[in-house]
């Protein structure tokens, strides 16, 4: 599936899911709110646009935590991942 | 020179840290004031010699013993009381820590004191893992249906991963002051920051 390139106020979501990943195809603004990220994550695994997540395992986001990573010169592109809490070490 | 690393957590993250980071020119304290358990000796470097034995000690005893390695043991729990003592003199701070209290603990002790901290967590399933670097950390709370995590030995493989690349990412520091951070999951490792 292709994806569109992040312009410079965008970055690309990355979810995990019940064990499953993917990117969302299209760039989101990287100011979004939490609650706007997860509704649209919700949105497109629902719709089956995230390749490497089943819609048959759209739950809730809710426990999910949103972290955001600026773009830097290793990392050329702003990045936010929607990921399961890591409590432990 | 050598850099003087404290190492707090001892558990599944920690004990594996410090076994793939016997070789760096560091000096290592640990700290942890848990003991082991029959359950820890599956997915944590600790062995069934050292049931019942705290885990900073029986670390340090097993690393002397298996390769001749010295560690600093510190058989405490952290706290607000204690954190100045335990942590000043250490040049780099590793958090494989499983509780947010405590990692804030570090968090802020790091930050006021503005030493370099690197944090590794672990998914409650075992299967998501970061290596941060504390200007990017985010401290998760556990999940209200907190579960044990990692106990059964099945995510013994993905827990050494995760252990390896914070390893790597101290090496990177440790040469060249670089500061990589991580996100993993099984089978793929992410460069994040």
């Amino acid at each position: 599936m292709s994806t569109t390139h992040p312009r410079r106020h965008e970055a690309r979501v990355n979810i995990t899911l019940n064990g499953q990943n993917g990117d969302m195809s299209d760039p989101v603004p990287f100011d979004a709110t939490d609650q706007q990220i997860k509704h649209w994550s919700l949105e497109a695994i629902r719709s089956g646009t995230v390749s490497g997540i089943s819609p048959r395992v759209a739950g809730s986001l809710e426990g999910c935590v949103i972290d955001r990573f600026p773009a830097t010169a290793t990392v050329p592109v702003n990045r936010i991942f929607v990921r399961p809490r890591t409590p432990f070490g | 020179m050598t850099t003087h690393i404290v190492l707090i957590g001892v558990g599944a993250l920690g004990s594996h840290v410090a076994l793939l980071a016997r070789n760096l020119d560091v000096s290592l304290k640990v700290i942890d004031f848990d003991r082991i358990e029959q359950k820890n000796t599956l997915s944590q470097f600790h062995t069934r010699m050292s049931l019942g034995h705290n885990k900073a000690c029986a670390l340090a005893q097993t690393m002397m013993g298996l390769f001749g390695a010295r560690i600093e043991a510190v058989p405490h729990r952290l706290t607000a009381d204690n954190v100045d003592a335990l942590l000043s003199g250490g040049d780099l701070l590793i958090d494989c820590l499983d509780n947010a209290a405590s990692r804030r603990l570090v968090q802020r002790w790091a930050r006021r004191h503005a030493v370099p901290c690197l944090h590794g967590a672990l998914a409650p399933d075992g299967a998501y893992g970061r290596v941060i670097w504390d200007e990017h950390f985010v401290i998760d709370e556990a999940p209200e249906d907190n579960q044990a995590t990692c106990e059964d030995g099945e995510h013994l493989a993905f827990i050494a991963q995760v252990a390896a690349v914070l390893v790597q990412s101290l090496q990177a520091h440790l040469a060249e002051g670089a500061t990589p951070s991580y996100h993993l999951r099984r089978g793929e490792v992410v460069r994040v920051a």
